[in-house]
């Protein structure tokens, strides 16, 4: 079944689905993917594919998630005979077994000085670091977490990964222009990723829900989410919503009026709004026809944000009557 | 569709071959004689069986542009095309190309993705408190 997949799992796992991840474990467990021959025998008739480690690697997570740890143990020295202590990737997994199984914040700090020490002899172990980042975030050291982060970007100034969580960051804790810098980095590496433009006009959206420029700049990016992806719910209902809170600002001020030099984008044509706003309400009420009436090239939908276009577009039915 | 595809790919195969034997029996035997009219055609439509099979059986196009592929998928939900790794996973071919970004829940969501910041202890927090509430859904 696509939704526990072990090879790629899916991009939201629920706790039921973790379950289902897990309970794989024996199966694969139950027979060694490597060879207990003499080398080169063991060349010949090992069983391993590239997509045994990948599901590995998976299992272990998923095993740690379900508090399955004898089971991850077991993965874990797995991956380890097979690819030595000091890899990398290694480091960076026994790190997450041993940050599941820290009892309180005392024992996560003591990982995270190992993580500094492994660090000082390999400064370039960028798995290491990201687990670095990751626990000071568990511990709530939200500031430090995005200094070390800072420092990594500025390294590794590639790494898209690097940059969405670093948005992540900057909007938990409420520095918007932060944030929207960041993936703006992840959109210049990136820019067919519909995901991230949903996700930077949300945070316009967030920014300041009631003046024209930010709500023009997340208008644009919703338009570009559902330009790179036709049947892209949240790209609709996000468009549906902010043309509706633009359509008003826009209709009291006259377009050539209070038009600073700050903002260098003009706001989009009240015409223009509204046919997006039309096309949005379209495409809302047909996804949630076809979802709803059980067609199955519309079935992946999820639920809840169907639910949540039609509690939308029935808001918007009443204010109209 | 899989079904007539192979049936015609059959007898298309089985055509030619007759088509292919009869010819040569018959320059075999009559060496200066054209070739009779009924095997040319045999042959003329076994060949044009053999291509529709072809085509038939072929798997479906994916669409080429950018916004119908995604879309389609986003209608679909995610697939494979029918390969299996030996652990029994299904190799997913038509898949979020983005999803490792985490960023499809929104803002604090609960995407996977961004597996190098993974939080171990949150994810085993909700695990557990989901088991305690009665593990529903």
């Amino acid at each position: 079944m696509a939704t526990s997949n072990l090879l790629s799992p899916p991009a939201q796992i629920t706790p039921n689905t973790a379950l289902k991840l897990s309970q794989k474990a024996p199966i694969i467990l139950s027979s060694s993917p490597t060879s207990s021959l003499p080398w080169p025998l063991s060349l010949l008739f090992s069983r391993e594919t590239p997509e045994t480690w990948t599901i590995h690697e998976n299992l272990l997570l998923a095993a740690l998630r379900t508090g399955d740890d004898a089971s991850a143990r077991q993965v874990l020295d797995r991956l380890t005979s097979r690819f030595g202590e000091s890899n990398e990737r290694i480091i960076a997994l026994r790190g997450i077994y041993e940050e599941a199984l820290a009892k309180d914040d005392k024992e996560l700090t003591k990982i995270l000085d190992g993580y500094g020490k492994v660090l000082e002899s390999d400064p370039t172990n960028i798995a290491v670091r990201k687990r670095g980042i990751a626990v000071m975030k568990s511990l709530g050291k939200t500031a430090e977490a995005i200094a070390s982060l800072r420092v990594l970007l500025d390294n590794s100034p590639t790494d898209v990964e690097g940059w969405a969580e670093m948005s992540d960051m900057y909007a938990s804790i409420g520095s918007w222009g932060q944030a929207i810098y960041c993936l703006e980095e992840v959109l210049l590496m990136m820019p067919n990723a519909w995901s991230a433009h949903a996700q930077i006009a949300t945070l316009h959206y967030l920014s300041a829900p009631a003046s024209v420029p930010s709500l023009s700049m997340s208008l644009r990016h919703f338009a570009r989410s559902v330009e790179l992806n036709e049947s892209y719910l949240r790209g609709y209902y996000g468009l549906k919503l902010v043309s509706k809170k633009l359509l008003p600002l826009l209709s009291e001020t006259p377009s050539n009026s209070k038009r600073n030099d700050e903002d260098d984008v003009p706001p989009p044509k009240l015409q223009t709004v509204k046919k997006l706003e039309e096309l949005a309400t379209g495409k809302l009420a047909e996804i949630i026809r076809e979802y709803k009436s059980g067609n199955k090239k519309w079935a992946a939908f999820d639920e809840a944000e169907v639910i949540a276009a039609r509690e939308l577009l029935d808001r918007d039915d009443k204010t109209e009557r | 569709m899989a079904i007539l595809g192979t049936t015609l790919n059959a007898i298309g195969l089985i055509f030619l071959t007759h088509a292919v034997y009869s010819a040569h029996e018959h320059t075999a035997a009559f060496a200066h004689a054209p070739l009779p009219l009924d095997i040319s055609i045999e042959l003329l439509v076994s060949i044009l069986v053999l291509s529709a099979g072809v085509v038939i059986s072929s798997p479906q196009l994916k669409p080429i542009q950018w916004a119908k592929w995604s879309g389609k998928m986003q209608r679909e939900g995610r697939k494979g095309d029918g390969r299996w790794t030996k652990e029994g996973e299904e190799i997913v071919t038509e898949n979020d190309p983005y999803a490792f970004l985490g960023l499809d829940a929104g803002v604090g969501g609960k995407a996977e993705g961004r597996r190098g910041f993974w939080d171990v202890r949150a994810k085993r927090k909700e695990y557990t408190e989901w088991v305690k509430s009665g593990g529903k859904n």
